[in-house]
């Protein structure tokens, strides 16, 4: 045990005195710091934007005049996605989301005014976040600090005369891996530092905290054995390094760009446009609201009338057009729940295939457990539109009910000048209609969705304990 | 270009970096048909001086000609002239002697017909079977015998060699003076840097001993023994071991 | 045999320079056929909506020609607008990805439709397409690291370098390589560029627009790379010194330049504009109908001599308000546009430092994939409204019935497909 730590301490002494790397390590230290700080900050004003937003279009629907309960129903309500802490930390698919929401009658409509659309074409290169410094760049680092590890010793015959000392192989190997495995260790603590204040925020997660903590600790040990690996396999130092950046190239950048349009190819969604006009090819075979005798709500009609024992509507206590609303929204929301989860199949497929890629790049598979355990992934995102959508049928069926409750059949019929007063409800209505409120994930939720990605990075970091197991044992064999 | 000059010459070469003077005065000339052997130690100037005739280096003071050519003025004139051979002849492994052979007197601004290839090959001793092979079995010797003929078909006048038998065994090093006696006999100038005594007085015309950048003694091979070895070794006492173990 | 032959020979010979540049010219070539596969489907798209939409028309022509109700033809009919991909688009495809390239839209307040988005994965969007531009910006310097780090160092380090060195006009050998090299590069990045250029009918203009972009970027990079090789260090310290350098232009300064752009140029946020517009649109209901009309005729006096509004509801009001609801929120449509255009605009000039933000900025640029692009067509989607609502005010302010032959008039989107 005794030589693994010589060893480990010569290679950290080594890296000590290389000018270079400890510039470089310092370097990304403070990127991280960097990174955590503008993305902590980033994510509290975002945050703040968002709740200060939403409690000004809550205002402002509590504040509305008198009003017909359809006008409300088409004044509609804005909501807001808020942001949760971890995602700080990852942000996920946030930029890439919209995170304002109008809701109405009749109409689903799409998230909109995401950051992608609003920003410079600078945030395709990426997002400064502890995440991408962890997924993207502490890689690199390890890699350029460690290339050299085995394959200098070999390169300049100190290999042969290390073994010859009887040292064996697989010690020389744990102990270039320690060394490098503690470089590993705190290129990870800054982003952790980010974490700890995080932490101190209400509603982070224990949980998925650990998770995500355990999946990056993974990931970098990975990357430590990788690098060890290449740098016991090749013969000089340069082809290590040159097969270490092509293998980050590969995992790091290249397959997780392929990966999506693949993905994008097997499954292609249907647009937003042929989907709207789907809808309304549906509703009108369903019936057709704008003719009289139409058979399904000529039907309804005599249910209706049937129900309450009256032969005509304007004999009924309630107001017909009110309960016609009620219908015509159970109906059109029913399609856009069957149309939206068509399309969150398509896209959860697009996604598995995605996540599959993550066999061949634990990159994708760490950044699905990220996202997913952040709660920022398109999971997260569909709990929003899900949420939204049942609150907007929810907030629609009431004023809807309002009108056929407050508003009577002859009044809202009726088209003297004196009529739009009459069919006017109290403001004090407008508050007793519950505002939004997100229900974040539970952190069950959020750890079950992310262990598939991290039973990916573990097994991929099992796989390289397995090789350097190998490796290392035949290192003596391949000392020249 | 005089006839009766030497191919090769340098008189009063001074080359200091600061106050460290790593020639200090060296002048030499070496004729058409002759081998002059630079004998010296470690940092004696051997490199520096060979820097200097390839107009790698300006000397700080001094005259270099290579066949009447100043190579600091015009090094590539110059080095039209000469053939060198570094101390390991590194030639491109994942080509074939004879793909060397043709690529670097294709560098060197001179296409080759194939038999004339074959002839070289054939007069430096490199056995026929290794013509098409890669380079990366070969052995020093054999690169070497690679790197002469390139030589003969530059028609240089001039051959310049860097501790050309260092790592040698026995036979090949015989192997190679006799080479080098070869080009000498068609009429080249040949100066050889090396701190191998035996082999220098095995080929060498005439010996300088180089110590701290100035030639401190030259020789002239006379009579059928050329040298008297013994009296040399005890001229060069100051000699590394390595010089005769050589 | 030449002395470019036997240059050629070398380099063919040595398995990780032919390996790098067989597989940057298939990665190039994969990349040309995803975009073009990319363009193809969203032209599919395009006109696969077509007959839908006419379908759509058709179902409400047979309700609204019965009544033969302007107001309700103009309600219910929504008319598709498309941003056809350029005959470039798909060597970068931009924002194509994240913003709407078929919108339809209806003569009603316009501000609360603009925006909308598409139907996309975020998690598919969030790495980035792989187009030729991710190729050429990302990939490919890669490749010239991989070749050009060791042009000089190698021949140092096999103790080939002095006797190189020793022969005549050596100078020359270093210029043949690197352009042989380099040359390869080219070739194996900008001919399955061509191929897929001529394929997709780009015109020759913006095809040699896009060869010369290539080449000055590639430049860059060999130029960065000999740089480093002039340092006389070991090949290994040039490859990680040019692979740093990478890592900082390609990712961490854009990343950080990101962030101190939107800091920099703060962005009255959409969302406050449609929130505005909204407010504008539904106080109508709650104000005399009367000053609706005022400010509606004092921007379109051309309606003013109309017949006045009967007491009970009209269409031409509802529309009127849904017009000043727009109008009245133009200065800030204005702010948000210039603050979109602003960060682009610090974003381009950032691209003189940073080659990969230029070379990405000048591509979408002559693919009109970039916010541009997009700006210009939601300007014709304006442009279009604008007509639209033109055509249905003739019919609303006129009281002329609204019938089934009128539904043929509307104006059609005309998509002024770019010329490059």
């Amino acid at each position: 045990m005794s030589a693994v730590r010589l060893i480990a301490r010569d290679e950290l002494r080594l890296m000590r005195r290389n000018r270079v790397a400890v510039i470089a390590f310092a370097l990304l230290v403070l990127l991280t710091l960097i990174a955590a700080m503008t993305s902590w900050t980033h994510q509290q004003g975002v945050a703040d934007l968002r709740a200060r937003f939403q409690s000004e279009a809550d205002r402002a629907f509590d504040a509305q005049p008198d009003r017909h309960p359809h006008r409300v129903v088409h004044y509609g309500h804005f909501i807001f996605r808020p942001l949760g802490p971890l995602a700080a930390f990852d942000p996920g698919v946030d930029a890439f989301t919209g995170n304002s929401m109008f809701l109405e009658g009749h109409r689903q409509n799409t998230a909109n005014f995401g950051d992608v659309r609003q920003s410079s074409q600078l945030i395709r290169f990426g997002q400064l976040t502890p995440a991408f410094v962890l997924q993207i760049l502490a890689p690199l680092l390890l890699i350029f600090l460690g290339y050299g590890a085995l394959a200098r010793e070999r390169e300049r015959g100190t290999l042969r005369q290390l073994l010859a000392q009887g040292v064996s192989g697989r010690q020389l190997f744990a102990g270039k891996a320690v060394a490098l495995g503690l470089v590993a260790i705190l290129i990870g603590l800054p982003a952790m530092i980010g974490f700890a204040l995080i932490a101190g925020q209400p509603g982070a997660l224990a949980g998925p905290m650990a998770v995500i903590a355990l999946g990056y600790a993974a990931w970098l040990l990975l990357w430590t054995l990788v690098v060890v690996l290449v740098s016991a396999s090749v013969a000089r130092s340069r082809d290590a390094l040159l097969a270490l950046l092509a293998i980050w190239a590969v995992a790091v950048i290249l397959l997780p760009r392929i990966a999506p349009d693949i993905a994008g190819q097997a499954h292609p969604l249907t647009t937003r446009l042929e989907t709207d006009i789907a809808i309304q090819r549906d509703l009108r075979q369903l019936g057709d609201s704008h003719n009289a005798d139409d058979p399904f709500f000529a039907a309804f009609k005599q249910k209706i009338l049937d129900q309450y024992g009256v032969a005509r509507v304007e004999d009924l206590p309630v107001n017909y057009k009110g309960l016609l609303a009620i219908e015509g929204e159970k109906l059109t929301s029913r399609l856009f729940d069957r149309y939206a989860a068509n399309s969150f199949a398509t896209q959860s497929r697009q996604s598995t295939v995605m996540n599959g890629f993550g066999l061949l790049s634990p990159t994708i598979a760490l950044r699905h457990l990220s996202m997913a355990a952040a709660g920022t992934d398109l999971a997260g995102h569909r709990r929003f539109l899900d949420q939204a959508e049942a609150y907007r049928f929810d907030i629609v069926q009431r004023l809807n009910r309002l009108q056929a409750e407050a508003v009577s059949y002859a009044d809202d019929t009726a088209k003297d000048p004196g009529a739009d007063r009459r069919k006017r409800v109290a403001d004090s209505h407008w508050d007793r209609i519950p505002d939004f409120a997100f229900r974040p994930a539970s952190a069950t939720a959020l750890v079950g969705a992310a262990l598939p990605g991290l039973a990916i990075v573990i097994g991929w970091l099992f796989a390289a304990i397995a090789a350097a197991w190998f490796v290392s044992g035949r290192l003596q064999r391949n000392s020249k | 270009m005089n006839p009766a000059a030497p191919l090769l010459e340098m008189s009063n070469i001074t080359v200091a970096y600061g106050a460290h003077r790593v020639l200090d005065g060296i002048s030499l000339g070496v004729g058409a048909g002759e081998i002059y052997a630079l004998l010296g130690g470690n940092g004696a100037g051997k490199s520096t001086t060979l820097s200097a005739l390839l107009g790698f280096i300006q000397p700080t003071a001094g005259d270099v000609r290579v066949g009447g050519i100043d190579p600091a003025r015009d090094p590539d004139a110059a080095r039209r002239q000469i053939a060198y051979l570094p101390e390991s002849v590194a030639l491109y492994e994942h080509l074939s002697a004879r793909e060397n052979t043709a690529y670097l007197l294709a560098l060197a601004d001179q296409a080759q017909q194939d038999e004339a290839i074959a002839e070289a090959f054939g007069a430096t001793g490199l056995q026929a079977d290794a013509w098409d092979k890669r380079l990366a079995g070969f052995s020093k010797g054999m690169r070497q015998k690679v790197a002469i003929a390139v030589a003969l078909l530059r028609h240089v006048p001039v051959l310049l060699l860097d501790e050309p038998t260092s790592g040698l065994d026995p036979r090949a090093t015989a192997d190679f003076n006799r080479l080098v006696e070869q080009v000498r006999d068609r009429g080249a100038a040949v100066l050889m840097v090396t701190h191998d005594l035996l082999s220098a007085a095995d080929i060498a015309d005439r010996i300088g001993f180089l110590e701290h950048g100035r030639i401190v003694d030259e020789v002239t091979a006379s009579g059928p023994d050329r040298f008297d070895v013994r009296a040399l070794h005890h001229k060069f006492g100051a000699a590394p071991a390595d010089a005769i173990a050589a | 045999m030449s002395p470019i032959g036997h240059e050629l020979r070398l380099l063919l010979r040595a398995r990780l320079a032919a390996g790098a540049l067989v597989l940057l010219a298939l990665l190039t070539a994969a990349s040309i056929v995803a975009g073009l596969a990319e363009v193809r489907h969203q032209q599919q798209v395009i006109e696969r909506i077509q007959p839908q939409q006419a379908a759509d028309v058709a179902a409400i022509s047979q309700w609204v020609s019965k009544i033969e109700d302007p107001g309700s033809a103009a309600y219910y009919t929504f008319h598709p607008t498309w941003d056809s991909p350029s005959s470039l688009a798909f060597a970068a495809l931009g924002m194509r990805d994240v913003a709407p390239y078929i919108l339809r839209v209806r003569a009603l307040g316009l501000e609360a439709q603009l925006y909308d988005g598409e139907n996309f994965n975020p998690e598919l969007a969030l790495p980035g397409r792989f187009d030729f531009a991710f190729v050429l910006i990302y990939l490919a310097p890669l490749f010239v690291i991989a070749l050009f780090h060791d042009l000089h160092a190698s021949e140092r380090e096999a103790g080939r370098l002095t006797m190189l060195r020793a022969l005549p006009r050596s100078r020359r050998l270093w210029w043949r390589r690197g352009l042989l090299r380099f040359a390869f590069v080219y070739f194996a990045v900008a001919l399955p560029f061509a191929v897929g250029a001529i394929v997709s009918g780009t015109g020759l203009p913006t095809i040699l627009a896009v060869l010369t972009l290539i080449a000055a970027y590639l430049v860059f990079w060999v130029a960065l790379a000999l740089l480093v090789g002039r340092m006389s260090w070991s090949s290994v310290t040039n490859a990680a010194a040019l692979a740093a350098c990478w890592l900082v232009l390609t990712l961490v300064l854009p990343t950080l330049a990101h962030v101190a752009i939107n800091r920099a140029i703060p962005l009255g946020q959409g969302v406050e504009l449609t929130l505005a517009q909204r407010e504008a649109v539904n106080k109508a209901w709650d104000i005399p109908r009367e000053t609706t009309m005022a400010r509606f005729f004092a921007s379109h006096p051309e309606w003013r001599d109309t017949p006045p509004l009967p007491p009970e509801f009209h269409w031409k009001w509802y529309f009127a308000f849904h017009q000043v609801g727009d109008e009245s929120v133009a200065d800030r449509v204005r702010a948000y546009r210039d603050g979109l255009q602003a960060r682009d605009a610090a974003a381009r000039a950032l691209g003189w430092a940073l080659p990969p933000v230029g070379a990405q900025a000048a591509l979408t640029r002559l693919a009109n994939t970039d916010l541009a692009g997009q700006l210009a067509y939601q300007d014709r989607v304006r442009a279009y409204h604008e007509r639209l609502r033109q055509f249905y005010y003739r019919y609303l302010f006129n009281d002329i019935p609204f019938g089934a032959p009128d539904f043929e008039k509307a104006p059609k989107f005309g998509s002024i497909v770019p010329s490059k």
